[in-house]
């Protein structure tokens, strides 16, 4: 009998608990949103790159730190329009892994381009990025809140590596960037060999 | 005893599992269609994102030309409304909405200082084609006035709202420089004019 009460008292307990149910999870605009925010940044290839874009954008100085993050996502979002259309672009995987390694080694050796030319390597490898984000577009819960997420997720990552580029005012702050730059590039020869080996 | 215990305990566990959630506001027998209204838009990402990029549009022009659109976008969204309930049009062209966004977004990136007219003409035009879109969340049983002036109250609030932030948010400050939060807004911009464009895209393929 004993036995019997607290059976009883288990259930009251789990009715007490219980939650509505949610047959769906991650639908509609809260899903959208989650999945596009949190591309950019479960991707590592993806997030060393945009913060890379930061750092360098900071080395650079003006006008290429205030201009980048203005042009960037525009030149993503045109990226993002051609994997959307389902145009293909030639080895994007490898593309991406290759823009980690070249923007971490531009910070890596304080590289000085003209800013023309820092600002079409820079939008060469947005399109790359653009484009693997959008071809996830169309399957994502809510498209526009998918856009939303990874927009702002991106705009972020660079915001981050701006300001971790300020750092670079002090001599100290230089070489640590310095640093950083060398571990973005590490990592994107590691990424680079994986993709190779995928693609090969 | 322990069988009294025991009944009590069903009962109890009877009443929790048919529970329904507590509706302490009797909004919705009142005045619910209003609040329809007012929280149609707010559940729209399409009005959500076009909303803020026209504040911030009209913020960054200054008080003087950004007051008239407290006035113009709740107006317009009335107009949009009627229109849409009258002509049976209850959804716009996903096209026009990324549309509307990468130009917003756009003007707004590249710092473009526009004439007092073209904003007024770009608020009403936005604001009666997102009232054409509202005009969807109308059902048979929907009293139109209350709907149409929760519509236009979530319109009022939300665009002084945004305008009031930026333009605050943009006047310089005696011990700091006002270029970065510039740049900052412009950098919105393109973030808005980035999302355009995607959707646009998409509108495209679907």
């Amino acid at each position: 009998m004993q036995h019997r009460s607290s059976r009883f008292l288990v259930l009251l307990a789990s009715l007490a608990a219980a939650d509505a149910a949610v047959a769906h999870e991650q639908v509609g605009v809260p899903g959208g949103l989650a999945s596009g925010f949190l591309h950019p940044l479960t991707g590592l290839d993806h997030l060393v790159a945009m913060v890379a874009v930061g750092l360098w954008g900071a080395q650079l100085g003006a006008p290429a730190i205030w201009i980048l993050p203005i042009t960037f996502p525009l030149v993503m979002a045109l990226g993002g329009v051609l994997g959307v259309l389902g145009v293909p672009v030639p080895i994007p995987e490898v593309v991406i892994a290759l823009s980690a390694l070249v923007l971490g080694a531009a910070v890596a050796a304080r590289l000085r381009l003209p800013f023309a030319a820092a600002a079409v390597v820079v939008s060469v490898f947005a399109i790359f990025h653009g484009h693997a984000h959008g071809t996830e577009l169309p399957t994502a819960a809510n498209p526009l809140a998918y856009g939303i997420g990874f927009v702002v997720a991106t705009g972020l990552l660079h915001l981050c590596g701006i300001a971790i580029g300020t750092l670079s005012r002090s001599t100290a702050g230089s070489k640590l960037i310095q640093g950083l730059g060398a571990v973005i590039a590490a990592l994107g020869g590691y990424f680079l060999i994986i993709s190779l080996g995928h693609a090969s | 005893m322990k069988r009294l215990i025991a009944r009590n305990l069903l009962v109890a566990a009877t009443l929790l599992a048919i529970t329904q959630q507590a509706d302490a506001h009797i909004a919705a027998v009142r005045l619910g269609d209003f609040y329809s209204g007012a929280l149609h838009p707010l559940t729209d990402l399409q009005d959500l994102v076009l909303w803020t990029a026209l504040g911030l549009l009209a913020g960054t022009l200054g008080a003087s030309k950004a007051r008239w659109l407290v006035l113009m976008l709740p107006l317009g969204l009335i107009v949009g409304l009627a229109y849409g309930l009258k002509a049976g049009v209850s959804a716009t062209a996903p096209v026009t909405d990324a549309a509307m966004m990468v130009g917003l977004g756009l003007l707004l990136a590249a710092g473009i200082r526009l004439p007092a007219i073209a904003l007024w003409v770009v608020a009403l035009s936005l604001a009666v084609v997102r009232g054409i879109a509202n005009a969807g969340g109308v059902g048979p049983q929907t009293n139109v006035v209350l709907f149409g002036a929760g519509l236009a109250a979530a319109g009022y609030a939300a665009i002084t709202l945004i305008m009031a932030l930026t333009v605050a948010f943009c006047r310089p400050a005696p011990d700091a420089s006002p270029a970065w939060r510039k740049i900052a807004v412009r950098a919105c911009g393109s973030w808005i004019a980035a999302i355009g464009l995607m959707m646009g895209g998409f509108a495209l393929v679907s």
